[in-house]
């Protein structure tokens, strides 16, 4: 055991039969299993833990809760780890933070020195003249600063989410809280005590609340005790609510996991945040909270230092005395910076053992050991008035500092939701003004209620309470507590001791002295608000819990304002660093597989999304990408292809009602489309800008089944459901995309090949015509199928149920292997119906096309009182066009625009090609553009901007460029 | 449903056959297709008791949905309870009650209920189009995966995928929730398998793959794992 570490029963969290290492700046440090990386190292006398932000002065723990950034760490994937709070770890060289050289010698310690020059906000005006020179400061300065390195290749850990539910979630797991909790549940309310420590308790575990020293834990244990019997409190320790969001929502991380909480009602028991001294020198390491202290001694067995000055303006500096005589820490003296001396039983404690107790008194300097990386000893003074000392310091040697002068509320949760923290000044203290919403108490230190009798007696009271606004029926009420028991006395008003020579730490984050905050005042900063920007106060990782009391007081009276009734700065989530990885937990991202994914995929598919799916681009090896699509065309055109189409969206219209619901939804007409054949369907908004096509199939008088495109289709369905709630049509809307899985079978030989495997259809070209619809079998499998020509060719589409598209999949490759058939991916299929001057919705079209600048007047029935969009369509028909699609081919030879390069005419924008591809069925590359409406006649040569801003021509052709006749595909 | 087969012998196959023989699956038939009925193993009921997942896919169900389904499933003799219910039919069938006319009708789990057949054919029997109101066939068949989540800690692992109180305590036995699993669109319903807490579940059969590892994933902490149809008829 090394000479720090103490004999049980100090040392609740750590088990000593298990012992094990950390490895710190490439040392190897013995330790226990509980450690912390801060216990640890203390444990081996090593104290400083990491370098200051600004000045690289060397610093160690503070609170012992990382509340400050003192003890910020790096892990080889993590910045900025909270050593006083983070298990030690396994298998990793932890190293501090903040230092070029060494830890012990730092050579950005130098800035130190040039601090004379660098006064607060001084960034604001010394970099930025002459112009342009910030950017070479920027990139020093990012050097220079920053906490930690981020690992950009670091890799992604396992994290996830869960959702709690409870009627009443207690916020920290102390005295107050764990009373709560008991009373809650005893009202019969499902509760949730989140407690940020591994074992319950708060300061139950540590503080010393007798003189014996043993009730906090006596209590801690009957507590823990019933709450484990209690069986409707579920108990998260080592757990973090870091926020409070409107209606209770609570995100309480622990470890790799984000809980989701919800909770009828919220008890905020988080206690209090003991606050420092600020004096010359009050950052060396060996200066802690007198708690700090008390944490290593009781939570990890620790003993903080060989001797310690106590400095204190309340009695619990005595019980930490106490606890350090306990350790077995000589105590040199206690400075007591109260004017009269303390009548607790805890003061007399301390004389009886012969202790020098130094009334009115202040510590006004530390006396750094050796490179700043200890505590030689403290010069303490008299008080002569408000931060003002004699003048005539003496020196007590020590190399531990313990203070006690104060608390600050931990209710920076309470703020997060609308509640409001202020000054009270006849206590020193910001105590809880407003809690946020209506169903929030607070209880315990929080609330100021220092007295451990008050802090359960709050509890009760915060529990019965709480179940109440839960709406559970509660028992009577209870006596209702004295408000702030014991929290007179506890807070110093003005524990400030500015020193001549500075390094009297407000911020420790940033390194922020008094006159750093003096300096902002007498720049005109004299708000609050205004001081923290332009000083960066309590805007470091520790978002100003150890220096928000200190800095309000000196920036307040600064200003000469009153400090009663101050608010603090805006505080927000999170209460706690968390983690990115944490927040985004495990990732959700539905991804949608068609029947036939695995067989694209044996096949060498290379897949790409398709909105939530993922299809066949094209099928082989990326390298010959061009030549296994040209392939696939040409077994189209000259064989036979087929092409999984599962993705396109489908919807059953089935009612009295369909065909008049499909007349107000389409542009079409379809009160007479006839049984058994299908029609093109085309979708405007109520801009009349074109949202979606496909086809309808009348299957019988009742009933359209009705594609849709791939990505449009939810919003389609969004879209008939909200206007038939204002039609009530007779119908019935079913989105069936899933349900049903589709291929087509394309190419002269398709029907060849559908024959073996339809038996039920007549497939000849007269009884089954291009758009004709049936239903039978193929491959024995019930199917719709439906002569289509999206392609250019003889085709099928063939639609089957989804738990059988695979075996239909199946059965047309089995089928078509004779016929020469080859799976096509989307790339073929783009080139395909480019060749026939099929547009794209999406591509060919943009959120702002109207029918008839794409050349789709055709499939508006004009005649129709009513279709969605029509009047705008109307509106718009009758003005002159502004654009129109047009066919256009290339020379051979000529380099290919890429799609979205612009048409233009001089210097001005016309439009921009939508679709292009070189055609081997054509000899030529072929594409569509918009272009401006005296261009548009077959002929007319237009200018296309490539993207290396060379000028190409295209010309104008009709379309479809391929098969004008429709011949193929009608045969 | 004791022949051993591959799932690729049979049309009709489950979204996720090749996860499932991936797992060690050892199918039987069930409804003219393949289904897990084991994953092998050391006491498959023991986990499906813990915390287990099954792949009910291919196990028939059918919709009825639109004006007049629930008053003719009434009139067929189902038993309709409200909406957001479940209700067990006198052959062991299950009824979904997804909206005041949306309705879905599940065999048992053991495959034995015919009902979903037999409405299938009461409904195709009659005239079509419909000359009254009477819903519409919905292919839950094919539109839904369907996988059940039995154990004692089946509603810890739902909780860390979906944002309803599903806990035993506070979501009884029939009632069904409609909600995000998962971030999929699902419907989520109680209905225990012989006093083990068990949760029926149906989402987009196209997503099935992606849904099966979430939902196991959330399992792992809890020692969760696939179970067989046989596991769940021990249970």
């Amino acid at each position: 055991m090394s000479s720090h570490r103490l004999p049980q029963p100090h040392g609740i969290l750590i088990d000593r039969s298990k012992s094990i290492t950390l490895r710190f700046e490439g040392r190897d440090y013995p330790a226990f299993q509980g450690d912390t990386i801060t216990s640890a190292l203390l444990a081996s006398g090593q104290r400083v833990i990491s370098r200051s932000f600004k000045y690289h002065r060397p610093r160690g723990t503070l609170s012992m809760m990382a509340q400050e950034a003192n003890s910020l760490v790096q892990f080889p994937g993590e910045p900025s780890v909270r050593a006083d709070t983070a298990a030690v770890p396994a298998g990793i060289d932890v190293r501090a933070q903040n230092y070029l050289g060494s830890l012990g010698r730092d050579w950005l310690s130098v800035i130190e020195w040039l601090s004379p020059f660098l006064p607060v906000g001084f960034y604001y005006k010394a970099f930025y003249k002459p112009k342009g020179v910030w950017k070479y400061w920027e990139r020093l300065i990012r050097a220079l600063a920053g906490l930690g390195r981020i690992d950009e290749h670091a890799h992604h850990g396992y994290a996830d989410k869960a959702y709690l539910f409870a009627d009443v979630a207690v916020i920290g797991g102390g005295a107050a809280g764990m009373q709560a909790a008991l009373d809650a549940a005893a009202a019969g309310a499902e509760v949730i005590l989140i407690d940020d420590q591994p074992r319950l308790g708060g300061a139950l575990n540590y503080a010393r609340f007798d003189v014996e020293g043993r009730r906090g834990a006596r209590l801690a244990e009957e507590l823990r005790g019933r709450i484990g019997a209690a069986g409707n409190i579920q108990v998260l320790t080592d757990a973090t609510c870091t926020g409070w969001f409107a209606d209770n929502w609570l995100p309480v991380t622990q470890g790799q996991r984000l809980y989701k909480l919800r909770a009828k009602s919220v008890v905020i028991a988080a206690g209090a945040l003991e606050q420092p001294t600020v004096f010359r020198n009050n950052d060396l390491p060996g200066i802690m909270y007198g708690s700090a202290a008390q944490r290593l001694i009781r939570l990890y067995g620790v003993k903080p230092g060989h001797r310690a000055v106590v400095a204190t303006a309340n009695d619990a500096g005595y019980a930490v005395a106490l606890d350090l005589i306990e350790a077995g820490v000589t105590v040199a003296g206690v400075v007591d910076l109260r004017a009269e001396p303390s009548a607790s039983p805890f003061a007399s404690a301390v004389a009886a053992r012969g202790i020098a107790v130094h009334q009115r008194h202040a510590v006004c300097e530390g006396i750094p050991g050796p490179g700043k990386r200890s505590l030689f000893g403290v010069e303490i003074d008299a008080i002569t008035g408000r931060g003002v000392t004699a003048g005539r310091p003496h020196r007590i040697e020590c190399d531990l500092l313990c203070t006690s002068v104060g608390y600050t509320p931990a209710g920076h949760l309470v703020c997060h939701s609308g509640g409001q923290l202020v000054y009270d000044s006849d206590l020193s203290m910001l105590v809880i003004d407003r809690l946020p919403g209506s169903t929030a108490i607070a209880a315990g230190a929080v609330n100021a209620a220092f007295e451990l009798d008050a802090a359960l007696a709050e509890g009760t009271y915060a529990g019965w309470r709480a179940a109440q606004l839960a709406g559970l029926g509660v028992g009577a009420e209870p006596p209702r507590p004295a408000a702030r028991a014991g929290a007179a006395g506890q807070n110093h008003p003005w524990p400030i001791f500015p020193h001549p020579k500075g390094r009297d730490f407000i911020d420790f984050d940033e390194d922020l002295q008094v006159k750093d905050i003096l300096n902002a005042l007498a720049d005109g900063y004299d708000d609050l608000d205004l001081v923290k920007r332009y000083s960066t106060v309590v805007m470091g990782p520790s978002q100003g819990r150890h220096s928000a009391l200190n800095n309000m007081r000196l920036a307040t009276v600064g200003a000469g304002r009153e400090l009663q009734g101050a608010t603090v700065t805006t505080q927000r989530p999170p209460f706690q660093p968390e983690l990115l990885e944490v927040l985004g937990g495990r990732g959700f991202q539905p991804t949608r597989l068609t029947a036939m994914h695995h067989r694209h995929l044996e096949l060498g598919a290379q897949m790409m999304p398709a909105g939530v799916w993922l299809r066949p681009a094209y099928y082989g090896a990326e390298s010959r990408r061009a030549e296994n699509i040209a392939a696939e065309v040409r077994a189209v055109r000259e064989n036979v292809g087929l092409i999984d189409v599962s993705t396109l969206g489908k919807l059953e219209i089935r009612g009295p009602d369909a065909a008049e619901f499909l007349n107000r939804m389409y542009t079409f007409a379809y009160a007479k489309q006839p049984v058994g054949r299908s029609r093109y369907v085309l979708m405007t908004d109520g801009t009349g800008a074109i949202a979606d096509d496909g086809v309808a199939c009348r299957m019988n008088e009742q009933h359209f089944y009705v594609t849709a495109t791939t990505s449009g289709v939810d919003a389609v369905y969004r879209a008939m459901m909200r206007w038939n709630a204002e039609w009530r049509l007779n119908v019935d809307i079913a989105n069936v995309t899933a349900a049903f899985q589709a291929v087509n079978l394309a190419g002269p030989k398709s029907r060849e090949v559908l024959a073996k495997l339809v038996s039920d259809i007549d497939l000849g070209s007269e009884a089954f015509p291009y758009m004709g619809v049936r239903e039978g079998h193929a491959a024995g499998v019930p199917a719709r199928l439906m002569r289509v020509g999206f392609v250019g060719e003889l085709g099928y589409e063939i639609h089957v149920p989804a738990s059988q598209g695979e075996h239909l999949w199946d059965a047309l490759m089995r089928e078509g292997a004779a016929h020469g058939i080859r799976a096509f991916g989307v790339e073929a299929q783009r080139v395909l119906r480019l060749e026939k001057g099929h547009i794209i919705i999406g591509q060919d079209t943009d959120g702002l096309t109207f029918p008839q600048e794409a050349e789709m007047g055709w499939a508006i029935a004009a005649s129709k009182p009513f279709y969605v969009g029509k009047r705008a369509i109307d509106v718009q028909a009758a003005r002159p066009l502004t654009r129109r699609l047009v066919g256009f081919a290339l020379p051979a030879g000529t380099t290919l625009p890429e799609e979205c390069h612009l048409t233009v005419r001089g210097e001005e924008i016309v439009g921009r090609v939508t679709s292009i591809a070189m055609s081997a069925s054509l000899g030529k590359a072929v594409g569509l553009a918009y272009v401006a409406p005296d261009q548009a006649e077959p002929g007319t040569r237009f200018d296309i901007k490539l993207g290396n801003g060379t000028i190409i021509q295209g010309e104008v052709v009709p379309v479809p460029f391929y098969d004008p006749e429709n011949k193929r595909q009608e045969m | 449903m004791n022949t051993p087969l591959t799932p690729q012998s049979l049309p009709r196959r489950s979204f996720l056959y090749r996860k499932l023989a991936a797992l060690g699956a050892r199918f039987a038939a069930g409804n003219e297709a393949a289904i897990a009925a084991s994953f092998g193993g050391t006491d498959e009921a023991a986990a499906a008791h813990n915390l287990g997942l099954a792949d009910l896919s291919p196990l028939r169900r059918v919709g009825f949905k639109g004006p007049g389904a629930a008053d003719w499933l009434v009139a067929q003799g189902l038993t309709v309870p409200e909406v957001n219910r479940c209700a067990a039919q006198a052959d062991g069938a299950r009824l979904f009650r997804l909206g005041a006319n949306d309705l879905m009708i599940t065999t048992d789990l053991g495959a034995t209920a015919t009902l979903p057949d037999k409405l299938s054919a009461a409904w195709a029997a009659l005239e079509n189009p419909p000359q009254s109101p009477r819903g519409f066939p919905m292919p839950r068949q094919e539109g839904f995966c369907w996988f059940v989540l039995t154990g004692r800690h089946a509603a810890a692992a739902m909780a860390k995928v979906c944002g309803v109180d599903l806990r035993p305590h506070r979501f009884p036995v029939g009632a069904i929730a409609q909600t995000s699993v998962a971030r999929l669109s699902a419907v989520a319903a109680r209905d225990d398998i012989n006093g083990t807490l068990a949760f029926q579940l149906f989402a987009d059969s196209a997503s099935a793959e992606y849904w099966w590892d979430c939902i196991l994933d959330a399992m792992q902490e809890f020692g969760g794992r696939p179970v067989g149809t046989e596991a769940l008829r021990a249970l």
